[in-house]
């Protein structure tokens, strides 16, 4: 890993990424370019990786970490500003109040266990009432949920939830600990696999992501299971149109 | 007083247990347990750490920075010890420096001690501002309506009477009275949020019947606002020179507004 | 707007002459005071009581006319300070107690402030900028349309004119945040709260297999959804109570049928729950009304024809109902039901 020394251009890397969360790997690169041609440093389009290792040898020790991850919805590779540590300290974080995360935690139970990794608005509703801290208005709940995804840790589509990019990379390690036994990987890119396509074999039930179920399907006639060969009934996707992290 | 101030380093135990979130504590009292070691101290304190602690305590106040600063509410010195260093309370000097540094060093920022009563600190960014890097929809439109509300003030000479703050957001469509779409509560939001993050202060008119109030800048914003940029923005927005406005030019121009003297009253 | 500054130079002495009252008249404001001792009083030729009460009165009339009247006294284009300090300047040359000393130092104090703020209008030209013209600048700034009048603004009264478009503050914000060096803050999920083991298994389960027991709970706005999943079932169901309810009416349609005792099963709470579920469509749809009866209980009637016509207003009313089976058997006791009035789908129905 590189053990370059931090400038300005790195720094302002990750304000923005303290500002904005979570970018892709193509709005990654046009702000790695825009860093160093603002404060007017050498800036080498290939190098986005370990300019980010230089930024990460830094945050290692602060308990922080640029980390890459793929999205279950385009198949594109994120970095996502992450906190590594779980102390008093980092508990008195602000932004939501105790009775908001545990419906926040409630709504991640809901989804991870759930078969298509969604959980619709109404089933969160009616989790509130089994809340041990202050019990969340259906208003309030609501408005909740708006703002998790405005602050994008969940993501929204026609009333069903799912775990947005962010929140699955930030929160892996903690998804691991809590759920290993109900998670399943998906068997192309061995990552978590929430939103997927399901084998229909009962004694093979392997999760391929939708995104990964495009790219490893592609072109194919006759598609089967790459675990038990049977074959493979659900609608292929699309190919998510030219990978923007590729090219350009 | 003089035995109160004895109470340094090692005595822990007489430390307030207070609740985390009690704000409304009187600040100084708290304060009071924990003055700063002399260097002596500091070195013995150095020399009892196991290795690698010193730098532990160091990311861990950073840390403790970075999530209080989530609110924007000044940081009290006494926090930091009660909540990060604890029985470490006598390398608070060297903690602090080393914290200083890896915010220079590593985010860009800079940590300011704001008061030096009752030691507030806040983190202000060292980078210059930028139109390009961060994407423009992330901007938080409550930096707009500081901008009116201090703009305003600095132009009034300093302290700008309450009615005439709300009657020129009034023409600006927000009505103290009413929910504001996209601030909410603004009277709460410029006499409570506002002053409690320092960027404004909210100040009683003396002998005034019946009572007045006036708004002036906060320490925050001595600190984290540019005077000559909000005076050259002021030009743009009446496409007026501003070195016609030649009091706030001047006043602009000399203080390095960056560094303002730290004294705890502007009045 | 290019207002001239200086315009208003005059009235700056008013700071001034306030300060130099107090100086020249007594230039040992606190000595002058005590010298005023009760001992003194008693050998003044001026000890007269009603003179002395006159004095005050006035010393009074000024400090409240100042108070009050402040906005006029800051008024740059008029001499009013300067008057009410002269006034006192006259009142002064009476004063020999030490209660008139006082009031006059009192006046002095509210008067000097006044004199410092009017001072500081002229000294940071404050007149000059005028905050009204500023609030046009930024309105304009923010994307105004001046044009669009009539809409809907002119019920919302007569400050608004024209159109602000929904990002006018976050365009203000993205210029305005140049002039401010303000720390980004660092925002996260993990870490924030307490990681706590992995719900029960159990819960998952239950919850895929009795999926009507889940329905108890659920709100009018999933009605829709269930609607969909579970529609023929539900409208057989809802329509077997109907027919229930019904021939309950017609047994006899004076006396009231009680909704309590209608849709407890006093045998199954589950049952009870269901109940309650399908009755709910009879009310959303028209089919069935609830009203109180005399002692304030719920009482359940059909509808027909006209009559749920009639009734498409008072139906919009929604109202969620809990039931829990400790007050199931609660209400079971206080209605003493012994037998449930709507028979499972599968019994013999008698």
């Amino acid at each position: 890993m590189s053990q370059q020394r931090m400038e300005d251009s790195h720094r302002r890397f990750l304000q923005a990424m303290m500002t904005i969360g979570v970018i892709d790997r193509q709005g990654a690169k046009t702000l790695h370019r825009r860093c160093c041609e603002e404060h007017k440093t050498q800036h080498s389009p290939d190098r986005l990786d370990s300019f980010i290792d230089t930024i990460n040898s830094k945050l290692q020790p602060l308990f922080m970490q640029i980390r890459k991850g793929m999205s279950e919805d385009d198949g594109n590779q994120y970095y996502v500003l992450v906190n590594t540590a779980e102390t008093d300290v980092t508990r008195m974080s602000s932004d939501y109040a105790d009775n908001e995360l545990e419906l926040f935690r409630k709504t991640m139970d809901l989804i991870i266990s759930s078969e298509n990794g969604k959980a619709s608005s109404t089933d969160i509703l009616n989790c509130t009432d089994t809340m041990t801290s202050k019990k969340l208005k259906k208003i309030e709940t609501e408005q909740l949920l708006k703002r998790l995804v405005c602050d994008k840790w969940l993501s929204e589509n026609q009333g069903e939830y799912t775990l947005s990019t962010r929140c699955i990379i930030e929160m892996e390690p903690y998804i691991r600990a809590m759920y290993q036994d109900q998670v399943k990987m998906c068997h192309i890119c061995h990552n978590f696999a929430f939103q997927c396509q399901i084998c229909d074999n009962p004694a093979c039930g392997i999760k391929i992501h939708n995104p990964c179920v495009a790219r490893y399907f592609k072109g194919r006639v006759e598609p089967r299971c790459p675990a038990c060969d049977d074959f493979w009934p659900h609608e292929i996707p699309e190919f998510p149109q030219h990978q923007s992290s590729s090219k350009r | 007083m003089a035995q109160r101030k004895r109470l340094s380093g090692a005595q822990t135990s007489s430390q307030a247990k207070r609740p985390s979130g009690s704000q409304a504590a009187p600040e100084d009292e708290d304060d009071q347990t924990f003055t700063l070691p002399s260097s002596s101290q500091v070195l013995r304190g150095m020399e009892s750490l196991a290795p690698g602690q010193l730098e532990q305590k160091t990311a861990e106040v950073v840390q403790y920075f970075l999530v209080k600063d989530q609110k924007k509410f000044a940081i009290r010195r006494a926090d930091i010890v009660k909540h990060v260093l604890k029985e470490q309370r006598n390398i608070y000097p060297e903690v602090m420096r080393r914290a200083a540094a890896t915010f220079q060093q590593v985010f860009g920022l800079k940590l300011v001690e704001i008061e030096q009563k009752n030691h507030l600190y806040i983190l202000i960014n060292s980078l210059e501002p930028s139109a390009a890097a961060p994407p423009s929809s992330s901007t938080n439109p409550k930096t707009g309506l500081l901008f009116v509300v201090l703009g305003l003030i600095f132009m009034k000479g300093g302290v700008a009477r309450e009615n005439v703050v709300w009657s020129t957001l009034k023409k600006l469509r927000i009505d103290p009275r009413e929910k504001h779409e996209e601030f909410g509560d603004v009277r709460k939001l410029l006499t409570e949020e506002f002053v409690r993050q320092r960027y404004l202060e909210y100040i009683r008119i003396p002998h005034t019947d019946p009572v007045e109030f006036e708004f002036g800048w906060g320490q925050r914003a001595e600190y984290e606002v540019s005077k000559p940029r909000i005076l050259s923005f002021m030009g743009e927005l009446h496409q007026q020179d501003p070195q016609t406005w030649s009091q706030q030019y001047r006043e602009a121009h000399s203080s390095s507004s960056s560094t303002p003297s730290p004294s705890p009253s502007q009045r | 707007m290019n207002r001239s500054r200086g315009e208003e130079e005059a009235p700056r002495q008013n700071g001034s002459a306030g300060r130099k009252k107090g100086e020249q008249q007594h230039s040992e404001d606190d000595e002058a005071v005590h010298h005023f001792d009760p001992a003194d009083d008693m050998q003044d030729d001026d000890n007269d009581p009603s003179r002395r009460r006159e004095i005050r009165s006035k010393y009074r009339d000024l400090i409240s006319s100042v108070q009050q009247n402040r906005e006029d006294m800051l008024n740059p284009t008029n001499n009013k300070l300067t008057e009410v300090l002269e006034e006192a300047n006259k009142l002064f040359k009476d004063v020999r107690q030490a209660r008139e000393a006082a009031l006059d130092a009192q006046l002095l104090v509210v008067a000097s402030d006044l004199g410092k703020e009017k001072a500081s209008q002229m000294f940071s030209e404050g007149a000059s900028f005028d905050p009204s013209a500023f609030a046009e600048h930024v309105l304009s700034f923010m994307g105004l349309n001046r044009l669009e009048v009539e809409e809907e603004e002119q019920q919302n009264g007569e400050t608004a004119e024209g159109y602000l478009p929904p990002d006018a503050w976050h365009r203000l914000a993205s210029r305005a945040q140049l002039c401010f060096r303000t720390a980004p803050s660092f925002h996260y999920m993990m870490g924030s709260f307490y990681a706590e083991p992995p719900p029960p298994k159990q819960r998952t389960e239950r919850q895929r297999k009795a999926p009507t027991k889940e329905a108890q709970r659920i709100m009018p706005t999933q009605l829709k959804k269930m609607e969909e999943s579970h529609q023929e079932a539900t409208e057989k169901e809802v329509e077997r109570i109907l027919g229930y309810l019904k021939s309950y009416y017609q047994d006899d349609p004076t006396s009231d049928i009680s909704y309590y005792e209608f849709v407890i099963d006093p045998k199954s709470f589950s049952r009870t729950v269901e109940n309650i579920f399908h009755t709910s469509f009879l009310i959303r749809d028209g089919l069935a009304r609830l009203y109180l009866d005399a002692d304030k209980l719920p009482c359940i009637v059909p509808l027909e024809g006209e009559e749920n016509e009639a009734g498409g207003s008072a139906a919009c009313n929604q109202c969620i109902i809990s039931i829990s089976p400790k007050t199931w058997r609660e209400l079971i006791d206080a209605f003493e039901i012994t037998d449930t009035m709507i028979q499972p789908p599968n019994a013999p129905t008698e």
